[in-house]
């Protein structure tokens, strides 16, 4: 499909480089497919072997085949929705809170030279607490376990939030602030005329990270407690021994997160002053 | 040289009484911060076990996490935690290592790994690495080797992508050189290739680090009886609450070590030194 797209536009004869860029793109979907092709045929000689060996038979729904087909199976049983639904929120809501927090914590850090010093070590220290040991008392604190995974996931993906901000802010032309505060602006238009579009791709960047961390925090956090989701629903497959949903969940997992984060990154290209670069 | 020696010896002489000045700021900042953080916990818990129902939160205080710190040193059970998740993550990153420099190498050489390995690799890096906590524990025997495995996996994205990434930058002409000097195969790969992706390799070891620190806790929650995310796990199970965060404070000041020699080993191997 992607080869005739590049055929038709060079039948078309348009700008050479709308030609060339056509080729990229088409090369780089067939490079996509053949290696997602290659990881499969990999998987499903995997699969068979462990379905051929009577020692490793009982396992044989990690394969290739069963996983598949446990996808439509989870689908109509609603589960595959349901999961990714609880899953959504949470997440949804987590980094929402940590960009609400962090983007002007950072901007602050950015801006304040004693602010950033005197914030550091205590950012610093508080970064390096693994998440998830906040939730024994996360569980004390918030009566719903919904809020506590929330709260796991916010203080997770706030660091990166925050710190790219701040790095973003760094690097920005003193010169702009000067010229901005010549020109009569008020502390608010600096924000939204000059903070906001100079650190953009900043905080996007804050976010693309803060969304890799967060997904390695929400998994474990719904082990735990919820009866929902897509950790819930790996512990389920599991306890039941469905290893073929197992499978499927766990893939479910990494095209979701696949999905946000090539999300993140055409953000971030959308907002990068460099075009040229990426 | 003795030339630029001199100059440097007397600029050094120069900058080392404001050098001086400097870095005791900047330690006024490091402890200013801490005694901040520390007076803010100290606020919130007071004000939280002030109101008769909620006194029992006073033993999430500092106070009391000191003293059980201390106590927890004395009784060995600190060190016994960080015997047992250190080595997890010691051999999870290893691994990590082990595996994902060769491959970041392999992916900033060839163009056509590169392409080809990127969607495979893409979807894995996505895979929250605790996803695969059942699959591990049916595979390996034990849960030592399965949280290793987790650790490993985690950690081996951040790696690989910031060796590929370190090679791209390199200069391709230091190839043809040592290409025309006759450099073998191996003689490339550590007389070229190592020291000049040491900065991305460590930065991408940090990056690992940070990960791993992440999975470690909630990897050491099931099965083990050993380790820092058990002896949370213990703690809050036994209510004692100033054993619980006296761990966190143990958890925190470790990976800012962790972290920070880190940023050392990338501040020693970059070439942009200042």
């Amino acid at each position: 499909m992607s080869q005739g797209g590049a055929v038709a536009s060079a039948g078309v004869g348009g700008a050479g480089a709308g030609v060339q860029a056509m080729r990229m793109v088409s090369r780089g979907a067939i490079n996509f497919t053949v290696g997602l092709v290659i990881l499969a045929i990999l998987w499903a000689i995997g699969g068979h072997l462990i379905a051929a060996n009577p020692k490793t038979a009982n396992f044989a729904g990690f394969g290739l085949w069963p996983t598949l087909q446990a996808f439509p199976e989870l689908w109509s049983m609603g589960k595959l929705q349901n999961a990714t639904y609880a899953s959504g929120y949470r997440l949804g809501t987590g980094l929402l809170i940590a960009i609400v927090i962090g983007i002007p914590i950072g901007i602050l850090m950015g801006r304040v030279t004693w602010f950033r010093k005197l914030t550091d070590s205590p950012f610093q220290f508080l970064r390096m607490i693994s998440p998830l040991s906040w939730m024994p008392i996360t569980v004390l604190v918030f009566s719903a376990w919904d809020h506590s995974i929330i709260f796991l996931v916010a203080f997770a993906s706030v660091w990166p939030v925050m710190y790219q901000t701040a790095a973003g802010l760094a690097k920005v032309d003193p010169a702009w602030f000067k010229v901005a505060r010549n020109l009569g602006a008020k502390p608010w238009q600096m924000l939204t005329q000059i903070i906001l579009p100079a650190i953009s791709f900043d905080i996007f960047t804050g976010i693309r990270l803060a969304l890799g961390v967060a997904w390695v925090v929400l998994v474990p956090a719904e082990l735990l407690g919820v009866t929902s989701g897509l950790g819930y629903a790996i512990k389920d497959a599991r306890e039941t021994l469905a290893y073929d949903h197992l499978t499927a969940m766990v893939l479910t997992i990494g095209i979701i997160g696949y999905m946000l984060d090539t999300i993140c990154a055409l953000l971030i290209k959308r907002f990068s002053w460099h075009r040229g670069d990426l | 040289m003795s030339n630029s020696a001199a100059v440097a010896v007397s600029s050094m002489r120069a900058r080392s009484a404001n050098a001086l000045g400097h870095a005791a700021i900047s330690v006024g900042y490091f402890i200013g911060g801490l005694a901040l953080l520390v007076a803010f916990w100290w606020l919130v818990i007071y004000l939280t076990s002030k109101d008769p129902s909620l006194s029992q939160f006073a033993s999430f205080g500092p106070v009391p996490a000191l003293k059980s710190m201390l106590h927890m040193w004395e009784t060995g059970h600190v060190q016994k935690a960080l015997v047992a998740s250190g080595y997890r993550l010691g051999m999870g990153l290893l691994i990590a290592i082990a595996i994902g420099v060769p491959i970041g190498i392999i992916m900033g050489r060839s163009k056509r790994f590169r392409e080809l390995s990127n969607s495979p690799f893409q979807l894995g890096r996505m895979i929250s690495p605790m996803s695969w906590e059942p699959i591990a524990v049916i595979v390996f025997a034990g849960w030592e080797p399965a949280i290793i495995f987790l650790i490993a996996i985690a950690a081996v994205w951040p790696i690989m992508f910031s060796t590929a990434a370190g090679l791209a930058k390199v200069d391709p002409a230091w190839f043809k050189v040592a290409r025309n000097l006759g450099a073998k195969p191996w003689q490339m790969v550590t007389e070229i290739i190592i020291p000049a992706i040491m900065f991305d390799v460590v930065t991408g070891i940090r990056l690992a680090l940070g990960v791993a620190w992440i999975v470690l806790v909630p990897a050491e929650f099931l099965g083990v009886t050993s380790g820092l995310g058990y002896t949370i796990e213990d703690a809050r199970e036994s209510l004692e609450y100033e054993h619980l965060m006296a761990m966190l404070v143990v958890i925190g000041i470790i990976g800012y070590v962790l972290d920070l020699g880190c940023q050392a080993l990338i501040k020693r191997y970059s070439w942009h030194k200042q």
